[in-house]
């Protein structure tokens, strides 16, 4: 069992024979990185094989953690010179497929580089390490009074350099936009082994072309990230949250078009089907109703006025709109444990069945009740159990897709159908992805939403970032 | 990487669905398909905190698990022996699993796999082998003087006390005593009996089973605790959040009590208090994993505490100490690395005393207390419910049991 005698914490090399030096490949990029940032040993490549998303996987020859942009840029130049195919990642929880290696190479993941640089209470802005996850930049700010506004469901987990490279939206984009809106600067890496500064600590900068705004939901396939400049906000003075229940997800998608009608933008406006209460419900004990259709999550914040105002009106509308049930939250604790469940929805849905596919399609606001609508009538011609919840305020619907162990081909019939849903959402002048990324998943239905002409202008930036071609390829412009 | 590059198939790469293919049959197929890979526990993961690599995750480990199960992976590979070793087993990753994976019952079915005779690691082979004779495990527990009925009844000279022992809804009670406790800390059941009088304390017990299932026999931990089942009547109440957790999966849920979980059921209300240099004693609490993430109980040992003493949260009370059963034993180095940032976190609390409600935390903080020099005292919650019981003599007097006492057999 003690074979290993250098078990220590940061220098576990499991799966390697103690005291042989690695040679070849591995003993190159241990040469830039240290002995214990490098892992060749088939047990970590199968670990690192996959990301969050269901049936794609695909393992790597070696994967390295840089400690330094220096380790960055040499480990791209050695990849450059060699060809050899690298796939930057963060925490790994995305869900287009975007950090598998499709093509084998190198897997760098970023987490080492895990610190929080700067606060800034009188700039609002924050420099951070892309490791860093997004909760711990959030907390930061907030110890000096200040907010990080995008919120991805996955905040606990994912980094800000993943959120950066995938453009992570959350439960916040109607009011406050998504992670692109909160990019000032990066300092990223080329292929190549050049260091980038792009954009930096000013609200105004039009010299040259917007390259914080390219990379960002680049997806790793232009330059590594490795530091981040991001804008905060003031924390609002207060938050209020609220709870609707309809009879379908389509009156909820009604009253969602009615409330923004009205002239409000609320913080949050989510919703979720019956069958994400229900889940939802299992796992966090909220009370929450199951025997209504639907159900929406409201919320706002702002002053202490502003926020009761906004939320009253809500509840108003909803009202108005056919809702079965309107509650506001009594208190801090109880919002955020709605918010909680809510980014929980899809892990949570997984308790219904053994394989969960979830899509990203998004429609302009007032289109999103017939999205609703077509996307129940393709669950039933293909005969599939799909849950809907999403960001209704967005436009952004997240289609679940269960699916029973028994169901031999049932991923099959999950693959036409979110193949008709992606059509209709691109007929509904919507998109394939709003907020997950394109990555591996969805590639194949880029062109169908943003033409031939761009995907061959894609290519060549593409080829301009990385003429060898070896960052993240099979993805983006590859 | 031309222009003229073909555009990707459309689909993902082939791979055999859930629930098909034949798999090695090692795990239960339902509960490692829970696992959607999300990955939300990873930052309640403790070796994960150490190396943040994937394989040393919850997340990565269960790719490993399947993996073995698909033959991806060989059941030698040097990764998933480690991987299966160096979990310390603490479960912190259930609660935040929002598809409810049960990754404890995962892990007992990969050592069960992983850890087979010589593959099992030679301290923790003999430890079975020591907790599975049950005369040896009295014979300690005789020797240091354990709680016993025989001893308790003719202190108390009361017949009351003799009548069978009966708690919630007028089932019998009986005190585990545990394999380790009763050897180490005897005191603790003797706490628990100056505490709660009724609670009987049955002889010949054995060990509960949860050191085997921990460490790849999980069949005979499962018989064990049957067998231990049998042996002790009614409500089973055991001052180990592990063992509580080990009985209540294989007993059923509401046979089992740990102390804390019993006293509030019992409505039990905490005398005096504990105090240090004539003020209130600062006191913090470590939880117990299995007892925070088996059993989900959390709160009631923090109000038995706050009744006796200014209670103090510990930060990250809930993160596993590195006792974790065995593993202090097994990886004496990884243990301290879980350790060290709570030694560090207790050092600035610089609180008079810190609870633990399991016998191997107890050991570990103790420990670790000592070795750093502290002035924290790591106790069990029954002795700092005793000890505030007994600073108040002239409420109702309680023998302190001494050495002299206690010498008969024990009593059935």
């Amino acid at each position: 069992m003690h074979t290993h005698a250098e078990t220590g914490p940061a220098g576990r090399r499991a799966g390697e024979p103690a005291g042989s030096p690695p040679g070849g490949p591995a003993g190159d990029l241990a040469a830039i990185v240290g002995r214990d940032h490098v892992r060749t040993d088939d047990g970590a490549l199968a670990a690192y094989a996959r990301d969050a998303t269901p049936l794609f996987h695909a393992r790597p020859q070696a994967v390295v953690l840089p400690g330094s942009t220096e380790e960055v840029a040499a480990v791209l130049r050695y990849a450059t010179e060699r060809g050899v195919p690298v796939v930057p990642r963060g925490a790994g929880s995305n869900l287009c497929a975007a950090t598998v290696p499709l093509r084998g190479g190198i897997v760098m993941v970023l987490t080492r580089l895990d610190r929080i640089l700067e606060v800034s209470p009188a700039e609002l802005l924050a420099r951070v390490q892309p490791g860093v996850t997004t909760a711990a930049l959030a907390d930061a700010a907030a110890r000096e009074g200040l907010l990080y506004a995008p919120d991805p469901g996955s905040r606990t987990v994912s980094t800000v350099g993943g959120n950066v490279a995938t453009c992570a939206g959350g439960l916040r984009g109607l009011k406050y936009g998504v992670t692109r809106n909160h990019v000032l600067g990066l300092e990223a890496v080329l292929p190549t082994g050049e260091v980038i500064r792009t954009g930096g600590r000013l609200w105004k900068d039009v010299a040259g072309y917007d390259l914080t705004r390219l990379l960002t939901g680049s997806e790793g396939t232009l330059a590594v990230i490795t530091e981040a400049t991001v804008a905060l906000l003031p924390a609002p003075e207060e938050t209020g949250t609220g709870v609707a229940y309809f009879d379908s997800l389509a009156d909820a998608s009604r009253a969602v078009a009615a409330v923004i009608a009205d002239g409000i933008v609320p913080a949050t406006l989510e919703f979720l089907d019956r069958k994400c209460v229900s889940a939802v419900e299992e796992f966090a004990g909220l009370g929450l109703r199951r025997d209504a259709g639907a159900l929406l999550l409201f919320g706002d914040d702002g002053s202490g006025r502003t926020v009761a105002g906004t939320l009253a009106r809500i509840g108003e509308v909803c009202e108005g709109s056919g809702a079965l049930e309107v509650t506001l939250a009594e208190d801090v604790a109880r919002a955020d444990a709605l918010l909680a469940a809510r980014r929980c929805s899809l892990p949570a849905l997984s308790r219904l069945g053994s394989l969960t596919i979830l899509e990203d399609a998004t429609v302009p606001r007032h289109r999103l009740a017939e999205m609703v609508d077509r996307i129940d009538e393709v669950a039933d011609r293909h005969d599939l159990r799909i849950a809907t919840f999403g960001h209704a305020g967005d436009g952004n619907l997240h289609p679940t897709c269960v699916l029973d162990p028994d169901d031999g081909e049932g991923a099959d019939r999950a693959h036409r159908a979110f193949a008709e849903i992606f059509a209709a959402a691109i007929a509904l002048d919507g998109t394939i992805t709003g907020e997950h990324g394109v990555g591996a998943a969805k590639l194949p239905y880029l062109a169908d939403r943003i033409g031939d002409d761009q995907v061959a202008l894609l290519r060549r930036i593409k080829k301009a970032f990385d003429p060898a071609g070896i960052l993240n390829p099979g993805k983006l412009g590859s | 990487m031309t222009d003229s590059a073909p555009r990707p198939a459309p689909g993902p790469v082939p791979v055999p669905a859930p629930g098909q293919g034949e798999g090695l049959g090692v795990f239960d197929r339902t509960l490692l398909d829970r696992c959607i890979s999300c990955g939300f526990c990873l930052p309640a993961c403790p070796t994960y905190a150490l190396t943040r690599q994937e394989p040393s995750s919850p997340r990565g480990r269960i790719t490993l698990m399947r993996a073995l199960e698909s033959g991806d992976l060989t059941p030698d590979d040097p990764t998933l022996v480690e991987e299966s070793s160096f979990c310390l087993g603490c479960r912190a990753c259930e609660p935040v699993c929002p598809a409810g994976v049960e990754y404890g019952q995962l892990l007992e079915q990969w050592r069960d796999h992983q850890w087979q005779g010589r593959d099992r690691p030679l301290i923790a082979r003999l430890l079975m082998a020591v907790v599975s004779r049950s005369w040896l495990l009295r014979l300690q527990g005789l020797v240091r003087r354990h709680a016993r009925d025989r001893r308790h009844a003719r202190d108390r000279r009361s017949a009351r006390d003799r009548r069978p022992a009966h708690g919630e809804r007028g089932q019998p009670v009986s005190l585990m005593l545990g394999c380790v406790e009763r050897g180490l800390y005897p005191s603790v059941s003797r706490a628990v009996r100056e505490l709660r009088p009724e609670v009987a304390v049955p002889a010949g017990q054995g060990c509960c089973g949860a050191l085997h299932a921990h460490n790849g026999d999980s069949a005979a931990g499962a018989g064990m605790a049957r067998a231990l089942g049998e042996r002790l009547p009614g409500t089973i109440v055991t001052t180990s959040g592990g063992c509580a957790a080990h009985l209540a999966h294989h007993l059923g849920r509401d046979r089992v009590r740990e102390l804390s979980e019993y006293l509030e059921h019992t409505g039990h209300r905490p005398r005096g208090r504990v105090t240090v240099g004539g003020r209130p004693a600062r006191v913090a609490l470590q939880d117990s994993c299995h007892l925070r993430n088996g059993l989900g109980v959390a709160r009631p040992p923090r109000e038995l505490i706050a009744a006796v003493a200014d209670y103090v949260e510990l930060p990250g009370a809930g993160g596993c100490c590195g006792a974790a059963g065995t593993y202090a034993m097994l990886r004496p180095d990884d243990s301290r690395a879980v350790l060290d940032p709570k030694l560090e976190a207790l050092r600035k609390l610089d609180v008079d005393y810190v609870v633990a409600v399991n016998p191997g935390c107890l050991r570990q903080l103790g420990q670790g207390l000592r070795r750093t020099r502290s002035r924290t005292k790591a106790v069990h919650l029954a002795e700092l419910l005793a000890m505030a019981a007994r600073s108040k003599p002239e409420t109702t007097p309680v023998t302190e049991p001494g050495p002299g006492t206690g010498t008969g057999p024990a009593a059935d």
